[in-house]
């Protein structure tokens, strides 16, 4: 196991105003204080800095850092809560800005915990780091119904649907609400990602997903690469 | 060896001592129950508070472990759809998996207890009304009473009735963390109340602290063999929290309520349950004076237990670890087979085990699953014999 470091992005200097510092608002992610990475974001706008600078250069280093701790069990839930909460409340302050310069976010990711379970802390987690990657998240909560995985996912257009589920009861809930997509003759259109603690990448092979995330971080990546490739369109 | 009663194989298992064969503790919900109940003609299939162990006694349990926690009140109790339904605590519970289902599907629900294979979807009850979320809140809470003479009494009538020949526990579960994040303050509050009201979090626990230490005693008073304290702490592939932060929020308050437990008597059996990996603290486990750890689910983090028996094993006795996400439910009966033969292999080899599945059975687990795991503890879990020889 390596012990992950802070990544400073290279050259963040050049896109910054003169004697600008960011490592308050790194080490702020990183600790989860929320009301400091609310009031340096709001600086970082005020001194014109472009939106998408203040998202790579000055929240996602400390995030990283987290997510990475988080994936080696360095931290455990609690800190990478309140790291995704301050990260999320950097992000809800330039959102608009990065919408008015008609940046589109990565992809739509519709997700849920599948019917019959109520569990939320797995998939809440994955939100909120799908959303500050840069996905539009629609999140349906939990004991979602194939039907409403499948209208939400036409309404909106998704590129990526994910289903959580905890327990061997409901994991096969997994595999009905996949049928139904095919069903419905949606399946080429969306990529479909599994996760939670029942499923293993041989379930997620057997149900017909297209992905399984490990944990949060590696779910993240996954659907990075998964919203790269190629689908059929929903037009 | 000559056969030993129930009562005395599960204590000499718990003493490291020799046993004529591996001591077992099988648990069931009411679905699963219900079902298997119906194959040995016994009606009363009673669960949670409710507990009758004619089935698990048939099944060969050694122990009879009797459920007053705040889990007997919510999870075995049939819950209407859209109803919300309150405990002792405050806390309000929901049935999940019939939101917007229609007719058809919720007479097929109806069937899963007909269908002899396994249940396509069982709905569970989850808690969904949380009564401290604040600390107005938490200073007007009043706490339950823990002398409630209808939760407890039926524990005095299970001592009566078997404890000449089987081994009697009462189950605390949830008790601490899981009590206070999955049903008095929620999981996504809790954490985050961690760091911004830290009072708050302390004060939840604290009151669980008392009001479990109280619980215990009385039934330590009925003469119980042992207390099982559940406490969810593991996340499939490691801790939720920090075991630094459990050793600060857990250790301490189970400290207390041992020593407390130990001080009204000296021989109770003391048994820690966590489900998930929660192996960074078995060693603390240890030092708690804990005589009795699991039930070790053997898919994510807890995935070697040839090393976690090597490390721990002398120390503290193990129950569970077959595993009941994939193997149980979904297994191919070899497969099953096999599976039980290798747990006795790396948990039951040098003494200091019971036998059980990592959790209850459930309404996922086909019946011919069942037998197959009954047939195979019966071959493989005999000391003197493969693989225990």
């Amino acid at each position: 196991m390596t012990e992950p470091v802070l990544q400073i992005p290279e050259g963040w200097e050049a896109r910054a105003p003169e004697g600008w510092e960011w490592q308050t608002l790194w080490e702020a992610v990183e600790e989860g204080d929320h009301r400091y990475a609310h009031e340096r974001v709001e600086q970082a706008i005020e001194a014109n800095i472009d939106p998408r600078t203040i998202l790579d250069d000055g929240l996602f280093p400390g995030f990283t850092l987290q997510g990475d701790r988080f994936s080696e069990q360095i931290i455990f839930i609690p800190e990478m809560l309140i790291t995704a909460r301050a990260m999320k409340t950097g992000l809800a302050l330039i959102r608009p800005l990065l919408a008015a310069q008609a940046e589109k976010p990565v992809g739509t990711f519709v997700m849920g915990t599948v019917l019959g379970d109520m569990h939320d802390i797995g998939q809440s987690i994955v939100t909120i780091m799908l959303e500050n990657a840069g996905f539009n998240v629609i999140n349906l909560g939990t004991d979602v119904h194939p039907d409403r995985f499948i209208e939400t996912a036409r309404a909106e257009q998704a590129d990526l649907v994910g289903f959580s589920a905890l327990l061997s009861t409901t994991v096969y809930y997994q595999k009905v609400t996949i049928e139904e997509f095919v069903k419905a003759g949606h399946r080429g259109k969306v990529k479909i990602l599994v996760g939670g603690a029942p499923t293993t990448q041989e379930w997620a092979d057997e149900c017909g997903a297209d992905g399984w995330g490990r944990d949060a971080v590696q779910a993240v990546k996954l659907a990075l690469a998964l919203v790269k490739q190629p689908r059929e369109t929903w037009a | 060896m000559k056969e030993l009663l129930p009562r005395e194989r599960f204590t000499r298992a718990l003493r490291h001592e020799p046993v004529d064969r591996v001591p077992l503790l099988y648990r069931m919900k009411h679905e699963a129950k219900e079902k298997l109940a119906r194959v040995y003609g016994i009606t009363d299939a009673g669960t949670g508070r409710k507990h009758n162990p004619a089935l698990e006694l048939r099944l060969g349990n050694d122990a009879i472990i009797y459920q007053i926690g705040i889990n007997a009140d919510f999870s075995h109790r049939p819950i209407a759809i859209g109803e919300t339904w309150f405990n002792h605590f405050g806390v309000g519970y929901g049935k999940s998996g019939l939101k917007g289902r229609t007719p058809e599907e919720q007479v097929e629900f109806a069937k899963t207890q007909e269908f002899w294979g396994p249940a396509k979807v069982v709905p569970e009850n989850f808690p969904k009304h949380h009564p401290i979320t604040s600390l107005e809140e938490f200073k007007s809470y009043e706490w339950p009473d823990p002398a409630d003479q209808e939760m407890l009494a039926p524990i005095r009538d299970i001592c009566d009735r078997y404890q000449d020949d089987y081994f009697i526990i009462v189950d605390l579960s949830s008790t601490l963390i899981e009590a206070a994040y999955a049903h008095i303050v929620g999981t996504q509050n809790f954490f985050l109340y961690m760091f911004d009201q830290p009072e708050l979090i302390e004060g939840v626990l604290d009151g669980l602290t008392q009001y479990y230490t109280e619980l215990g005693l009385n039934a330590i008073r009925m003469g119980v063999d042992m207390i099982r304290v559940g406490d969810d702490v593991g996340a499939q592939q490691s801790m939720m929290v920090s075991p630094k932060q459990w050793r600060e929020l857990a250790r301490p308050r189970f400290e207390s309520m041992f020593n407390a437990f130990r001080k009204e008597n000296p021989d109770i059996f003391i048994k820690l349950h966590s489900c998930g990996d929660y192996s960074p603290i078995l060693g603390d486990e240890v030092e708690l004076g804990v005589h009795l750890s699991g039930l070790m689910q053997p898919t994510g983090g807890l995935k070697d237990q040839a090393e976690i028996k090597r490390k721990h094993g002398a120390d503290i006795a193990l129950v569970g670890g077959f595993d009941v996400q994939r193997l149980l439910p979904r297994g191919q009966v070899e497969a099953v087979r096999q599976g039980v033969c290798d747990v006795m292999k790396n948990l039951a080899t040098g003494g200091g085990y019971i036998f059980s599945p990592s959790h209850y059975i459930l309404a996922d687990v086909p019946v011919q699953n069942i037998f197959t795991m009954l047939e195979a503890q019966r071959d493989f879990g005999v000391y003197g014999k493969y693989p225990l020889n």
